[in-house]
């Protein structure tokens, strides 16, 4: 009995921990304000109802008032709040059906130029060494492997393989992918891979030795490789790492898009 | 008609391990790195089961998985019968009844799978092959496992007995002699 009630214990506290491993690797340092937060909503309400009864204690005569008035006023006011809360959820699916056409709109006038075909990401990978994720349109839909992904903001990747109705996009993140890149300011080539020391961005080799690495640069596709299409942003330079020799230096290049929160692509038929 | 119950029941939480780990795991992480829940299905599979349970089912959740999200069909198929396999050889040699000898078990095929994946996946489809990111992710990955395993213990070890007692009753007690 002790044995078993010591067990329940111990993994009670494991998943306390757990949970606390959790936040704290996950928390930002420049997020710090939000203990500030925790405090003051600790300590808020004990500061209003001590306020609230120093303002009774001092002479407010509204506390005396007729308490079937308030109630009368107190059922009305109910009423009104649920009407009004019934609007705002209306509000709210209008908001969001909104906001999902017009991001197709932008997607389909930015890239107006190719034929493309809207998706919604319907799975994430599972693993923590790559990066792959399945879209809602696949065979049916006119979508063959190599085919290339893009977003609003940039490169997304391309198909790797389809059935009848899903695809499976790899990411440029994804530690098998290579991009053939092009700076846009300067016309410098370069590779861009995706690595595991910096998850969700990528790193730029095989940089020219004469080429000027400025951060903050444009990366775009260079179109060559036979998969990706000329001219499509693919990030912007994050930092460079420079090493002793010339040849071996590179780059970390932040992409356009945000991988983490992407949930609309277009796929280039 | 017990034993075809199990499997079944297998496949079903395997199928919610995919969901959790889909939906649930993408954000409940530790510093990015989510835990890999079907490595401790297996293996519990192949302990309380058998390997004769364990590789099939390794293979099968693995091809599986690889239809649903792998980069290429049969890497996870291979690594997880390997994983049902080896927890078939350790529950001949090692005390399933200990929680320590259990986390052991647990780091062991963990590392053993992610390993196998990272390999194949750089000879099959040539992923940059990056040691120590790999192996900074690994190890938060062995933590994050241990810790479900902590957490999932008694629930394993109640389930398992059950499968043990389907599939290897008349078994159980001559191993020991």
């Amino acid at each position: 009995m002790y044995k078993k009630k010591t067990s329940v214990v111990g993994i009670i506290i494991t998943i306390v921990i757990l949970i606390i491993l959790v936040f704290i690797s996950n928390m930002k340092v420049e997020n710090l304000s939000y203990i500030e937060n925790i405090i003051s909503s600790v300590v808020m309400p004990i500061q209003n109802g001590i306020t609230y009864l120093k303002n009774k204690i001092t002479g407010n005569s509204t506390f005396f008032a007729d308490i079937s008035e308030l109630q009368a006023e107190n059922e009305q006011l109910k009423k009104r709040n649920s009407e009004l809360e019934t609007t705002l959820r209306e509000f709210e699916i209008v908001k969001s059906e909104n906001s999902t056409l017009k991001e197709y709109l932008d997607l389909s006038e930015q890239y107006g130029n190719y034929q493309t075909k809207a998706a919604y990401i319907i799975s994430k990978d599972i693993s923590n060494y790559s990066n792959v994720f399945v879209i809602n349109v696949g065979k049916n839909d006119g979508i063959e492997i190599n085919m290339t992904v893009i977003s609003e903001k940039g490169l997304v990747g391309h198909i790797i393989s389809v059935t009848d109705t899903t695809a499976k996009v790899q990411t440029i993140i994804d530690t098998a992918s290579t991009v053939s890149s092009t700076i846009t300011t300067t016309r410098d080539n370069l590779i861009c891979k995706g690595t595991l020391e910096e998850q969700g961005l990528l790193k730029a080799t095989s940089i020219p030795t004469t080429a000027n690495l400025v951060v903050g640069d444009v990366i775009e596709t260079s179109g060559m490789g036979g998969i990706y299409p000329k001219g499509i942003k693919i990030g912007t330079i994050k930092s460079v790492d420079n090493t002793k020799n010339i040849v071996d230096r590179a780059a970390i290049i932040t992409p356009a898009v945000d991988f983490s929160k992407v949930e609309t692509v277009l796929v280039i038929l | 008609m017990k034993n075809v119950m199990i499997v079944i029941i297998s496949v079903i939480v395997f199928l919610l391990f995919y969901l959790l780990q889909v939906n649930f795991f993408n954000w409940f992480t530790i510093a990015g790195v989510s835990p890999n829940l079907f490595v401790i299905l297996v293996l519990f599979l192949g302990l309380f089961a058998g390997k004769r349970l364990g590789i099939p089912m390794g293979i099968f959740l693995g091809i599986c998985l690889d239809f649903f999200i792998g980069k290429k069909i049969g890497i996870s198929g291979i690594m997880l019968g390997i994983i049902g396999g080896m927890a078939g050889i350790l529950d001949k040699n090692f005390s399933k009844d200990s929680r320590i000898t259990l986390i052991l078990m647990t780091i062991g095929v963990t590392v053993t799978y992610e390993l196998g994946v990272y390999i194949l996946n750089h000879l099959i489809i040539a992923t940059n092959f990056e040691l120590m990111a790999f192996i900074k992710i690994l190890l938060i990955e062995v933590i994050y496992n241990v810790i479900i395993t902590i957490i999932l213990y008694p629930i394993l070890q109640k389930a398992g007995y059950y499968i043990e007692d389907a599939f290897r009753g008349n078994q159980i007690l001559t191993r020991y002699f």
